[in-house]
C-alpha cells in the first residue's frame, strides 16, 4: 500500500522557486549545495532579482531594468558584488547622524548605489584587463577581527 | 626679570656637534643632551627669584646693581653661576620612568595633587617620561604641584595655574581629540589651534630661554616633544622662508626631516612633504614638467585615489545625481566634462539614464583632456570604452573628444552638435539639453588672470541647463606665503588622516592589513598623489602654481559674478552621499554636509570638498567681465 502524502519538494519546482526566493544571499548560497535541482533554481537570475528588489517600493525596476542588468552581468552577480557587501555594511553600523532612512528607502538607495557601482566595475573590466578592476575593493575588504 | 631672559636673535646658526638648533637660532648655546638639565635649572633658579620677596630682596636688588653678568649665551655655565650665587643647594631630582599609556584618546587627567602625571601619549610615539619632583624643603606647602596638560604629549608642572590658562589648555585638548586620529602626535593641537597653540610652543622654547610668564613657571619634562617641536619647526621654517631667510630656513627644514622620522603613520607622511616643499621653495628646484609623462602618471594617481577613498566617488555621485535630475523629461542631451580623464563619472550616469521611467534619452558627451606627445590616444580610447558600454545598455551615444592645455582655449562652437546625416540642423529635433561638469579643474585656471572668466564665458554661451563644480574647500590662494602654507598644513593633515582612518587596509579594531597589497598601493599612490599637490601649492608661484584652491564661499562670488545662480542640490544627492559614506569601512570619521545647497564632504568636521550646481542666472545677457 503506498503512503498517501509522499511529498518530495523536488517535484515541485514552482513551490521550491517561491520558497528559496524568499531566502537571504547567505541562505540562497548555502541552498545551492544540496543537489543539483536546488543548485539550477539557486542559479536562476530571477531568484537572485526578487532578492535583489527586496523591499524596495514597487518591487523594482520592470522589464526595461531588467534588460539593463542582465547586460551588465545578471542580477546574481549584481548581488554578489554589490547588493550583498552594501548590505552587510549598512547592517554592521547605525544609521549616521541626521538621517535614519526607512526600510524602503534604505532598499532603494542600495540598489540605486549598488546599481551605478555595478556600471563602474562593468566599464572597468571593458576594453581589456590591463589592469584588474579594483573599484569595488572598498566594498570587498570587510575584516571586523573583534 | 632675568638678565638676558628675553630671547635675542643674534642671527647666525651654531652648528657645534650636539648643540640645540633652535635655540641656537636665537642665539643661545645649549647641547641638546643638556636641555632638561638647564631647563631644571632655571626652574629652580626662577623659583628663587620668584618667592617670598622680603626674603630675597637683598638679593634681588643686589643683581639689578650688579653690572658683573656672565655670558649668558652659554645658558648651562650661566645658570650654574647664577645658582652658586644664590647659594641654595639643588633640590634632590629623582627621576623614576613611568610606563606610557597606549591611549587613543586625549582624555585629561583630574589634577593630581601628587606629582604622578598619566602622560597624554598616542601609540607609535614610544617613551618613558621622566618625572621631576621638586620637594623643595621648607617650601613644600607653597607649591602645590599641579598637572597642567598644556598641549598632548606634553606634560608641564607648574604652580598655581591661572583658571583661564587651564580652560585654554584644555580647550586646546579637546580641538586636537576631535581632530586628530589615533596614530598622530599632536598635530591636531599645532595646526587646528594655530592661533591659540603658538603661545605655547613658544612659551616651550622660552621656557628654556629662560623667560617664562607670569605666575607660571613651567618646565617641560617629558621626553617626546617631537611631535610639537615638528609642527612648530615647520611654522618656523615656513616663517623664515617668508622673511627671505633661505638659511635659517635650511638648517630648520633639515630639523624637520630629523624629527618627522621620530612620528608615525600620517604626522610623518604629512612633515615629509611638506618638508620636500618647502626644500624645493628654500633651493629653487623646479622640475622640468615632463607633459607627456606627467598626464599618464596622473591619472594613474588619479585612479588609486579614486579607490582608496570616497572623495572622488562623492564627487561623481552627487554631480550625476545633480545632472540626472536637470534632465528629467529630456530626449537628447549632451555633457561636456572638463575633467574626463578615465571617464570614470560617466558609467553610472548612464546606468540611470538608462534605467530611468520612459527609457533613455540619446546621450552625447564631450571630454576634454590634456595633450599627450606618446601616441596613445587617452581621450579616444576612454571615449571608446564608454561607447562600448553604452551599447551593452542600449543606450544611444555619441562621444567626441578634445585635447586642449587649457580649458581656455575651448571656444563655444567647438560644441555644436554635428549636423550629420541629418540634413536639417536639428530643427525637428528634440533641442539638445547641455550639462557641463567641471572636477577639481576650475581651480587651476586662477593661475593665469582672465583665464576662468574666458571658460565661464564659453560655459555660458553653450547655455547649459546645469553646470556642476567639484573643488578643494580650503583657501590656498590668497594671502602671504605663510597663511597659505598654515592652510594647507591644516587642510593636507586632514586628508593625510583621513586616508590612514578611513584607509582600506583596516577595520576599526583590527591592526593587521589584510588582503593589503592592492591596499596598501593604493594608500600609497594616493599619498604621492596629494604629495605632489604639496609640492606645487607650496614651492610654486605664478604660472607654475597651478592648484590654486579655493573656499566654497569665494567660489561662489566667482559663478555668480559670471553670471551663474545656485541650484540646490536635493535631498536624493544628500542621502545618496551619506549612504556611499557609510559603505567605507572606518566611515565614521567622513561627515557629509549641506551648505545652502551644495554638499560638502569632510573628516571629522573639516570639510575638504564642495560640489556646487549652477545654472545661467535670468536676467544676464548682459553681464560684464570682471577680471580678477
Amino acid at each position: 500500500m503506498k503512503r498517501r502524502n509522499t511529498f518530495s519538494i523536488n517535484d515541485n519546482v514552482d513551490l521550491l522557486v517561491e520558497i528559496l526566493g524568499r531566502l537571504d544571499g547567505r541562505s540562497l548560497g548555502v541552498a545551492a549545495c544540496v543537489c543539483k535541482l536546488w543548485s539550477s533554481v539557486c542559479r536562476r537570475d530571477s531568484v537572485w532579482e526578487a532578492l535583489c528588489n527586496r523591499h524596495v517600493a514597487g518591487g523594482g525596476g520592470g522589464p526595461g531594468t531588467r534588460s539593463v542588468v542582465a547586460a551588465l552581468g545578471g542580477y546574481r552577480r549584481l548581488y554578489r558584488l554589490c547588493v550583498g557587501p552594501v548590505l552587510d555594511r549598512l547592517a554592521g553600523g547605525p544609521g549616521r547622524a541626521g538621517w535614519a532612512p526607512t526600510r524602503e528607502e534604505a532598499a532603494h538607495l542600495s540598489l540605486s548605489l549598488s546599481l551605478s557601482l555595478f556600471s563602474i566595475d562593468c566599464y572597468e573590466r571593458l576594453g581589456g584587463s590591463r589592469q584588474r578592476p579594483a573599484s569595488l575593493l572598498f566594498l570587498c575588504k570587510s575584516v571586523n577581527v573583534s | 626679570m632675568m638678565s638676558g631672559g628675553k630671547g635675542k636673535m643674534m642671527g647666525m646658526e651654531d652648528e657645534d656637534g650636539g648643540v640645540d638648533e633652535l635655540l641656537a637660532a636665537l642665539g643661545y648655546k645649549v647641547r641638546a643632551s643638556d636641555m632638561a638639565d638647564v631647563a631644571q635649572k632655571l626652574e629652580q633658579l626662577e623659583m628663587a627669584m620668584t618667592s617670598s620677596a622680603a626674603q630675597d630682596d637683598a638679593f634681588l636688588s643686589h643683581l639689578a646693581s650688579d653690572t658683573v653678568h656672565y655670558n649668558p649665551s652659554d645658558l648651562s655655565t650661566w645658570l650654574e653661576s647664577m645658582l652658586s650665587e644664590l647659594n641654595t643647594p639643588p633640590p634632590p631630582l629623582p627621576s623614576a620612568p613611568i610606563p606610557n599609556h597606549r591611549s587613543n584618546q586625549f582624555e585629561l587627567p583630574p589634577p593630581p595633587a601628587a606629582a604622578i602625571p598619566a602622560p597624554i601619549l598616542d601609540p607609535g610615539e614610544c617613551s618613558t617620561v621622566t618625572t621631576v619632583d621638586f620637594p623643595t624643603p621648607g617650601r613644600q606647602s607653597e607649591y602645590d604641584l599641579k598637572l597642567i596638560p598644556a598641549v598632548p604629549g606634553r606634560v608641564v608642572y607648574g604652580s598655581e595655574p591661572p583658571a583661564e590658562e587651564n580652560a585654554r589648555d584644555r580647550k586646546r585638548m579637546r580641538t586636537s581629540s576631535s581632530s586628530s586620529s589615533t596614530s598622530r602626535g599632536g598635530i591636531g593641537v599645532g595646526v587646528g589651534g594655530m592661533g591659540s597653540a603658538m603661545p605655547a610652543a613658544t612659551e616651550a622654547s622660552s621656557v628654556a630661554a629662560g623667560a617664562a610668564t607670569g605666575a607660571l613657571p613651567v618646565v617641560v619634562v617629558d621626553s617626546q616633544e617631537a611631535g610639537i617641536r615638528l609642527v612648530h619647526t615647520l611654522m618656523h621654517c615656513a616663517e623664515a622662508v617668508q622673511q627671505e631667510n633661505l638659511k635659517a630656513a635650511g638648517v630648520l627644514v633639515k630639523q624637520i626631516t630629523m624629527l618627522a622620522a621620530s612620528q608615525g603613520g600620517a604626522m610623518r607622511k604629512v612633515a615629509g612633504y611638506f618638508a620636500e616643499a618647502l626644500a624645493r621653495r628654500i633651493y629653487r628646484v623646479h622640475p622640468q614638467q615632463d607633459c607627456s609623462l606627467d598626464s599618464a602618471f596622473s591619472d594613474i594617481l588619479e585612479m588609486h585615489f579614486y579607490e582608496s577613498c570616497p572623495y572622488l566617488k562623492f564627487a561623481h555621485f552627487t554631480a550625476n545625481q545633480a545632472i540626472l535630475e536637470a534632465f528629467a523629461g529630456c530626449r537628447r542631451v549632451h555633457v561636456i566634462d572638463f575633467s574626463m580623464k578615465q571617464g570614470m563619472q560617466w558609467p553610472a550616469l548612464m546606468q540611470a539614464l538608462a534605467l530611468r521611467p520612459g527609457g533613455p534619452p540619446s546621450l552625447r558627451l564631450t571630454g576634454i583632456g590634456p595633450p599627450q606627445t606618446d601616441n596613445t590616444d587617452a581621450l579616444q580610447q576612454v571615449g571608446w570604452k564608454l561607447a562600448q558600454l553604452a551599447d551593452t545598455i542600449h543606450v544611444d551615444f555619441q562621444y567626441r573628444g578634445y585635447v586642449a592645455n587649457s580649458l581656455a582655449d575651448l571656444e563655444p562652437c567647438m560644441f555644436e552638435a554635428e549636423a550629420s546625416g541629418n540634413g536639417n540642423a536639428g530643427a525637428d529635433e528634440d533641442p539638445e539639453v547641455v550639462a557641463v561638469n567641471s572636477v577639481f579643474e576650475l581651480h587651476r585656471l586662477l593661475a593665469r588672470p582672465g583665464a576662468l572668466e574666458k571658460v565661464l564665458g564659453t560655459v555660458r554661451a553653450v547655455r547649459p541647463r546645469i553646470v556642476t563644480v567639484v573643488e578643494q574647500e580650503a583657501n590656498h590662494n590668497a594671502g602671504s606665503f605663510l597663511e597659505r602654507f598654515t592652510e594647507a598644513l591644516h587642510y593636507y593633515s586632514t586628508m593625510f588622516d583621513s586616508l590612514e582612518g578611513g584607509g582600506t587596509a583596516a577595520a576599526a579594531a583590527a591592526e593587521a592589513a589584510v588582503g593589503a597589497s592592492v591596499g596598501q598601493q593604493d594608500l600609497v599612490m594616493s599619498e604621492v598623489y596629494l604629495g605632489r599637490q604639496i609640492c606645487n601649492v607650496v614651492p610654486c608661484e605664478g604660472t607654475e602654481r597651478t592648484e590654486r584652491h579655493e573656499t566654497l564661499g569665494q567660489w561662489r562670488g566667482r559663478m555668480t559674478r559670471a553670471g551663474f545662480e545656485p541650484v540646490h542640490l536635493g535631498s536624493n544627492a544628500f542621502k545618496q552621499a551619506s549612504m556611499l559614506l557609510a559603505l567605507f569601512a572606518g566611515g565614521d570619521g567622513y561627515c557629509v554636509e549641506e551648505k545652502e545647497g551644495c554638499l560638502t564632504l569632510g573628516w571629522h568636521t573639516r570639510p575638504l570638498i564642495a560640489t556646487s550646481a549652477w545654472r545661467v542666472a535670468a536676467a544676464s545677457d548682459a553681464l560684464p567681465a570682471v577680471a580678477r
